[in-house]
């Protein structure tokens, strides 16, 4: 892909109004998180404060079960959290009872097991978080189109998941992620399940869409030189933060 | 993609489980089908048996749990004459005797010179005689069915009776049977003096209503009068029975259809946990995913909808030429179809609201872990 059209792809991808790459504006502010699994008895999260600037690339290590992804699971207001404050672009996350909005506006998922729907086609499988938007379906097309051709996938549109390869497939769930013009993106070890020179591709893809679009990017990693990527490496253990 | 085509897409991802509940489902369809074209066709032949044409409307014993089970005495022929507006009244025996391949064969009754209240056109021959002679006209149907013309007999009770002509009423019970003298009718039928009903026609300037009305309250405890077809069911029980089987198996096609689609939809809905985590994590509201469900659900039956009012067309058409030929013609009403449908369409919501409202109520953390 060249650079003119790379250019033409900010908009597609980002409604970010700003071009600076970070600004001073905190996206993600949590204090004093808790969250606890099986009727107390796991501790998830253990009184976590963490704040995340607008543009920044913040990478979550940690241990398993240190409560990482328990974490990105909270910033993308998949699970609610027992006590303290979360609030994200702006929303407070403890207090909003319908977070659908915000999930399907603000965030974009990579999953590490992509979790496409497989008996549609990658150009629907696009197209699914448009549903909840308010644009037409003609629209939706167009859009899921651009991004397919942004993640070089264009020639691509009507095979299955299937009949993709892994690295294909994590393309086309970051096409998804990007189909609501996401503030965030949370990204779940997102080269976990890929070999090493598809998950370089994969960071790279990541990393580019981070830089020229000002798209705030959290990843959960175990892996150092992933985390390595990030402007901001955060260590989890045991349900906090290390400084 | 919009969202219509993905919920008629996802009902077939499991084309073999799919299937097998659009067979379940549309074998209650096709009993409800098949049982309301043939309850329909049995409620017009009835319904043109008890206008007999020329009639304005019939008189019938009270309380008789069946129409082929009224007695009249012949004396309330004379009786209901010289109730004010009546024309004429024709007392008629009906009976229903197993001849040749036909169970339900039908034999009247008639004064001759009345035939023409039964508005019968004789296409061959001349009529019967009067009295005792050994005497019948058979219908067209009867006639190809029997194999029998003109001049050939008709064994009744052990009596031969000559073929006089050939008739055409355009109702499948009488085309399918015979007419022959009252006398001789009650004879057979053991029944001497007495009708099973009396047909009656009234003078132009009267009023059916008035009529009736008069009939009823003057011989209300031993007769009554019926003009349409919900008369004949507030007296007839045949057809109430009729009606309440076929409400009976809606229910039961309904309550089992219904435990096929909920069990259908769960095992679906249990297979794509993880995907409805997916679809909440990419903002799906609650209610898409359960508008999405319950719509594969409604899919999946109309689809058995439409497979079973085919299969229930096809019942018919395989039980005509076992016995039902010539005594039921079958009515294909657009109720009937519409009965099937919305049958399926109850089957479709109950069925799929729970499995819906289970996955709408899903934890998307839950869901993205299941594995």
């Amino acid at each position: 892909m060249n650079n003119q059209n790379k250019d033409q792809n900010a908009e597609i991808i980002s409604n970010n109004k700003s071009s600076d790459k970070k600004t001073s504006k905190n996206i993600v502010e949590i204090k004093n998180l808790k969250k606890s699994f099986d009727h107390g008895k796991i501790t998830a999260l253990n009184g976590l404060n963490l704040e995340i600037k607008e543009g920044e690339f913040v990478s979550i290590i940690g241990p398993s079960g240190s409560g990482k992804s328990t974490l990105l699971n909270m910033i993308g207001a998949l699970d609610k959290a027992d006590v303290g404050d979360i609030t994200v672009s702006g929303i407070d996350l403890i207090r909003k009872k319908d977070l659908s909005d915000f999930r399907s506006q603000e965030i974009g998922f990579i999953f590490q097991l992509h979790n496409l729907i497989p008996n549609l086609s990658v150009l629907e499988n696009v197209e699914v978080p448009m549903f909840e938007s308010k644009i037409s379906g003609k629209e939706m097309r167009k859009r899921a189109l651009e991004l397919l051709d942004y993640v070089e996938l264009s020639d691509k549109i009507k095979r299955k998941p299937t009949e993709l390869s892994g690295g294909e497939r994590q393309r086309v769930a970051i096409a998804r992620a990007l189909a609501n013009k996401p503030s965030i993106i949370l990204a779940d070890e997102p080269t976990g399940s890929l070999d090493s020179k598809t998950g370089q591709v994969i960071l790279q893809r990541l990393k580019e869409l981070h830089e020229k679009e000002n798209v705030t990017l959290i990843m959960v990693t175990h892996d150092m030189n992933v985390a390595s990527l990030a402007d901001r490496t955060i260590e989890v253990l045991d349900g906090q933060v290390q400084n | 993609m919009s969202f219509f085509s993905l919920i008629l897409k996802n009902p077939f991802r499991n084309k073999t489980r799919s299937a097998l509940a659009i067979v379940g489902i549309a074998i209650g369809i096709a009993t409800i089908v098949a049982l309301g074209i043939i309850t329909d066709g049995l409620k017009t032949s009835t319904e043109e048996t008890l206008k007999a044409g020329g009639s304005d409307f019939s008189v019938v014993e009270s309380n008789v749990s069946d129409m082929f089970l009224s007695k009249i005495d012949e004396s309330y022929i004379n009786k209901i004459k010289s109730v004010n507006g009546v024309e004429d009244a024709v007392g008629v025996l009906t009976a229903i005797q197993p001849i040749g391949g036909n169970p339900y064969f039908v034999l009247i009754g008639i004064d001759p010179n009345k035939l023409d209240i039964s508005n019968i056109k004789i296409t061959k021959g001349k009529s019967f005689s009067n009295g005792s002679a050994k005497e019948v006209i058979i219908g067209k149907v009867a006639s190809e069915k029997l194999n029998k013309t003109i001049g050939d007999t008709l064994t009744l009770s052990q009596k031969k009776y000559k073929i006089t002509g050939i008739f055409e009423t355009g109702d499948l019970q009488q085309d399918g049977g015979a007419f022959l003298s009252l006398e001789n009718l009650q004879d057979i039928e053991d029944k001497p003096d007495k009708v099973t009903m009396i047909y009656v026609k009234i003078k132009k300037d009267a009023n059916v209503d008035e009529v009736t009305k008069a009939i009823e309250d003057k011989y209300g405890n031993d007769v009554t009068t019926i003009a349409s077809l919900e008369d004949l069911q507030s007296v007839d029980q045949g057809l109430n029975t009729i009606d309440t089987a076929s409400w009976a198996i809606s229910i039961l096609a309904i309550v089992i259809g219904g435990i096929g689609v909920i069990n259908t939809m769960i095992m679906s809905v249990f297979e794509r946990t993880r995907e409805i985590g997916v679809l909440k994590a990419v903002g799906w509201k609650n209610r898409r995913i359960l508008g999405m469900i319950l719509g594969e659900s409604i899919v999946l039956t109309l689809v058995a909808g439409i497979v079973g009012s085919i299969m229930g067309v096809l019942a018919i058409q395989i039980l005509l030429p076992l016995g039902m030929e010539g005594f039921i013609k079958p009515v294909y009403s657009s109720d009937v179809f519409i009965r099937g449908f919305l049958v399926a369409l109850i089957v479709g919501l109950i069925g799929g609201f729970y499995p819906a409202y289970r996955a709408s109520k899903l934890p998307p953390t839950e869901a993205l872990r299941y594995e």
